[in-house]
C-alpha cells in the first residue's frame, strides 16, 4: 500500500474527496521539506568538503559547526530586493526560476525511497512507467535555464543559455541509450520494466557491474546535467559572469542556486537507482532508505571532488564529447545488455 | 540609467560585447570591447585608464625619496621588483650607490617578491579556466612571503622597503631564518601546486597550442618577460645587462619555443624555481656591513638634488620595467617616465585572441599576467 493511501485513510473522516485532496497536500508540504532538509545538506556538506580540500575551515560561526549558516545565508537571500532588469521579458523572466525549482521538485517525487514497515512504500507518484516520467521531469528545468537566459535582456545570459542548449542535446541522446539499455536487460525479468521500484528489484546484482560503460555514460550526463565544473560552460563564471542568471538576484537567483545543488544530489540518486541497486543492500529490509542515502552521498562526493579538482571544458569540447565518445560507447552498451540479456539469458 | 537603446547592428551577425571593467575574469579593471560571432571573437580592443592614479606626475611633485611609494603601487603583487626598477634609475642619478649588502638583500627581496607575484598570477589563472583549489594553495604560500616582508618591514603588499641608498631596516637572524625556512619547504609545495594544474587533461587541452604568439610579433609589440621567453627568445634583463649582484649568482633564464599558452605557464612555474635557487645563493653569500649609505641618511634625504638624465631597466616579474628620470638640480625630478611591462604585454592581446572562442581569450588573458596598476600607473 502506498503512503498516499495510507494518508487517505487517516484522513477518511472528512469523506472521500477532501481526505485525497488532503492526503495530497500533506505529502507534497513532506516533500518540499524533504527536498529543502536534503538540500540545505548538501550545500552544507559542499561547503565543508570545500574547504577541507582547500585547506580551510568553512563555516563555522552561525550556529554549532556552522551548521545554522545556510539557514543565515536564505534568510538573506529572501530579505534581499530583486531587481528586475529593463527591457526583460516579463512573465518568462519570473517563472524561469519557478519552473527550475518546479522541475526539481517533480523529478524527486517520481523516485523509489524504498519502503518502511508501517507505512509501506515510499514513493510519493508511482506509475507503471515512472522511468519515462522520471526523464520527462527532468526535461523540465533546461527548459528554466533557456527562458532565464533569452528573457533577461543580457547578452551574457544569451551567450549562456545557446552553450546550456548545446550542452543539453550532446549528453541527453546518449543518457536515454543508457537508461534503454538498461530497461532491456529488465525486461527479461519484470513485465514492468519502465517501473523504477521492479527496475531496482530486479537488480541481483546492480546494473552498474554489467553496465560499467552505461554507468558511466550516465554518471557524466548526470555531472553535465548539473552544470557545475568541468561541465559549467553555461555559467561559467569567469567568462559570462553568471550565465542565464547573471540578471537573477535575492531568492529568484536562490532558485537557481538551489536548483544546481538539487539537480547533483538528484543525480547521484538517480544513479545509485538506476546502477547501484538503490535500498537494496545486507540486512536492507527496513533500513533500504539509508543505503540510498549512502550511496548518493558517496555519488555526491565524488562529483564535488571532480568539481573541485579541474578546470572547465571547452564547450565545442563537449559537444565532441557528447557526440564523438559518449553517443558511441552507449550504443557498445545497448548492444552488450542485448548480448547478455538474449544471448547469455541474465 | 539611460533608455535602453537597440544594440548597434554590426552588418554581418556580430554582436558587440563589452566584457569588464566589473567582470570577474578581467583582473581588476580591464575591459574589453568584443565582437562576438556565436562563441568566436572575431575582434578585441582592450581598453584602458580606469586605474590611472597620474603615478608619474605626482612623483614629479614629490621628492626623490617619496616616490617609492607611488612604484608600490604600480605592480602592486610584485611591490619589491618596483622598488628596486624606480631605485636602479634614482640612484644612478643621485650618485649614491647602495653598499654591498643592501645589493644582496635587494636581491633576495626582490626574488622573493617576484615568487608572491608569479603564485598570484598561478592562482588567478586557475580561477580563469575555472579550477577553484590551486588557488588557495597558492596564497598559503604567498602569505608565507608576506609573513617575511612583514617582518622586515611591518607590511605585507606595499611595502616601501627599500629607500635611496639603503634599506629600511637590515636583516636580522629571524628574518634570515625565516626565509632560509621557506625555501627549504617551498619547492615541494610548489610541485604540489604544479602537478594539480599539468596532471589535467582538461587543463593541457585548454592551453596546448592556444594564444600562439610568434617570436617577430612579440618583439615588434614590445612584449617582455615570461610572454616573450615563452616565444623562444632568451631575453631577461637580470642576463642581459645585470644589475644589483645578479652576475654574482648562479641561475638559468627559463625557454620555451612551443609559443602557447601551456609555454607561458611553465616559463612562469621554472622562474619561480630559479628564483629559489637565486634566493638559496643569495641568503649564503650576503656579507656584513652598512645597511644604508651614510650619503643618504635620512635627515638628508629630501635634501638630495640630481642633476641630468637617466634611465634603468630591471626585470619585473611581468617583464622590463623602465624607470626613465630627469633631474633639473632641484630636490624634486623634472620628469618621471615609466616604461610599464604589463601595458606592453597587453597590447599584443588583439593578436593573440582573434577569432578564437570566448573561453580561449580568457585563458589567454589570464597568461598575460595583467596587473592594472601597473598598465593604468
Amino acid at each position: 500500500m502506498s503512503i498516499l493511501l495510507r494518508l487517505q485513510s487517516l484522513f477518511s473522516i472528512f469523506g472521500h474527496y477532501l481526505s485525497f485532496i488532503l492526503a495530497y497536500l500533506l505529502e507534497t508540504v513532506f516533500m518540499i521539506v524533504f527536498v529543502m532538509v536534503s538540500l540545505v545538506a548538501v550545500i552544507y556538506l559542499f561547503r565543508k568538503y570545500m574547504a577541507r580540500v582547500q585547506l580551510r575551515i568553512g563555516p563555522n560561526r552561525v550556529g554549532k559547526f556552522g551548521l545554522l549558516q545556510l539557514i543565515a545565508d536564505s534568510l538573506k537571500l529572501v530579505g534581499k530586493e530583486s531587481v528586475l532588469p529593463r527591457g526583460r521579458d516579463d512573465m518568462p523572466f519570473r517563472m524561469a526560476p519557478v519552473i527550475i525549482f518546479l522541475g526539481l521538485i517533480m523529478s524527486f517525487a517520481i523516485i523509489p525511497y524504498g519502503s518502511l514497515y508501517w507505512v509501506g512504500s515510499l514513493t510519493i507518484t508511482d506509475s507503471d512507467v515512472s522511468v519515462l516520467l522520471l526523464f520527462a521531469a527532468l526535461a523540465i528545468m533546461p527548459i528554466g535555464e533557456l527562458l532565464a537566459g533569452i528573457s533577461s535582456r543580457n547578452k551574457y545570459a544569451v551567450v549562456g543559455a545557446l552553450r546550456g542548449v548545446a550542452k543539453d542535446i550532446s549528453f541527453e541522446i546518449p543518457m536515454m541509450i543508457s537508461v534503454l539499455a538498461l530497461v532491456m536487460m529488465a525486461s527479461a525479468r519484470t513485465s514492468t520494466p519502465l517501473n523504477l521500484t521492479s527496475l531496482v528489484s530486479v537488480q541481483f546484482i546492480p546494473y552498474g557491474i554489467p553496465q560499467i560503460i552505461g554507468l558511466g555514460v550516465f554518471f557524466i550526463a548526470m555531472v553535465a546535467r548539473a552544470s557545475y565544473s568541468p561541465f559549467d560552460m553555461g555559467e561559467s563564471d569567469s567568462e559570462l559572469v553568471a550565465g542565464h542568471s547573471t540578471e537573477y538576484s535575492g531568492m529568484r537567483f536562490g532558485m537557481f542556486y538551489m536548483g544546481m545543488f538539487g539537480s547533483i544530489f538528484l543525480g547521484s540518486m538517480i544513479v545509485s537507482i538506476l546502477y547501484l541497486g538503490a535500498y537494496n543492500g545486507p540486512f536492507s529490509g527496513d533500513l533500504g532508505f539509508i543505503y540510498l542515502l549512502i550511496k548518493s552521498l558517496i555519488l555526491v562526493i565524488l562529483a564535488f571532488t571532480i568539481w573541485l579538482s579541474v578546470p572547465r571544458i571547452r564547450i565545442d569540447k563537449f559537444v565532441n564529447l557528447g557526440w564523438k565518445y559518449l553517443l558511441p560507447a552507449s550504443v557498445i552498451n545497448l548492444v552488450i545488455a542485448g548480448i547478455l540479456t538474449l544471448g547469455l539469458g541474465l | 540609467m539611460t533608455e535602453i537603446t537597440k544594440s548597434k547592428d554590426l552588418g554581418n551577425g556580430w554582436v558587440e560585447l563589452n566584457i569588464g571593467p566589473q567582470h570577474p575574469s578581467t583582473h581588476g579593471v580591464l575591459r574589453l570591447k568584443v565582437k562576438l560571432d556565436g562563441e568566436i571573437i572575431r575582434e578585441v580592443e582592450p581598453v584602458i585608464g580606469y586605474l590611472h592614479r597620474n603615478a608619474e606626475k605626482i612623483c614629479e611633485l614629490d621628492y626623490y625619496c617619496d616616490s617609492l611609494i607611488y612604484f608600490d603601487r604600480m605592480d602592486y603583487v610584485g611591490a619589491m621588483n618596483m622598488e628596486v626598477g624606480y631605485l636602479e634609475a634614482a640612484e644612478k642619478l643621485l650618485g649614491i650607490p647602495p653598499p654591498e649588502r643592501v645589493k644582496w638583500i635587494r636581491v633576495i627581496m626582490a626574488e622573493l617578491s617576484r615568487i608572491a607575484a608569479h603564485l598570484v598570477w598561478a592562482g588567478a589563472f586557475g580561477l580563469d579556466l575555472g579550477m577553484l583549489t590551486p588557488f588557495f594553495y597558492c596564497f598559503i604560500e604567498r602569505e608565507k612571503i608576506l609573513r617575511v616582508f612583514t617582518e622586515t618591514c611591518g607590511s605585507r603588499q606595499e611595502t616601501n622597503y627599500m629607500s635611496i641608498g639603503g634599506v629600511y631596516q637590515d636583516f636580522n637572524d629571524k628574518i634570515v631564518y625565516d626565509i632560509e625556512e621557506f625555501i627549504e619547504q617551498f619547492p615541494a609545495k610548489l610541485e604540489v601546486i604544479f602537478n594539480a594544474y599539468v596532471k589535467n587533461d582538461i587543463f593541457i587541452s585548454r592551453n596546448k597550442g592556444i594564444g600562439i604568439l610568434e617570436p617577430e610579433v612579440a618583439i615588434s609589440y614590445g612584449v617582455t618577460g615570461p610572454m616573450l621567453r615563452a616565444s623562444g627568445i632568451d631575453y631577461d634583463v637580470r642576463k642581459a645587462e645585470p644589475y644589483l649582484v645578479y652576475d654574482k649568482v648562479n641561475f638559468d633564464i627559463p625557454v620555451s619555443y612551443k609559443k602557447d599558452n601551456l609555454a607561458r605557464f611553465l616559463v612562469r612555474f621554472e622562474e619561480m624555481r630559479q628564483s629559489i635557487k637565486i634566493i638559496g645563493q643569495a641568503i649564503k653569500k650576503i656579507p656584513d656591513g652598512p645597511y644604508f649609505n651614510p650619503k643618504a641618511k635620512k635627515s638628508l634625504m629630501i635634501r638630495l638634488r640630481g642633476e641630468g638624465e637617466t634611465y634603468a631597466r630591471t626585470e619585473s616579474p611581468k617583464g622590463e620595467f623602465g624607470v626613465y628620470l630627469v633631474g633639473d638640480g632641484g630636490v624634486k625630478p623634472y620628469r618621471v617616465r615609466v616604461r610599464s611591462p604589463s601595458f606592453k604585454n597587453l597590447s599584443v592581446l588583439p593578436v593573440l585572441a582573434k577569432d578564437v572562442m570566448i573561453a580561449d581569450m580568457v585563458a589567454i588573458s589570464g597568461t598575460i599576467d595583467l596587473v592594472f596598476g601597473e598598465v593604468d600607473r
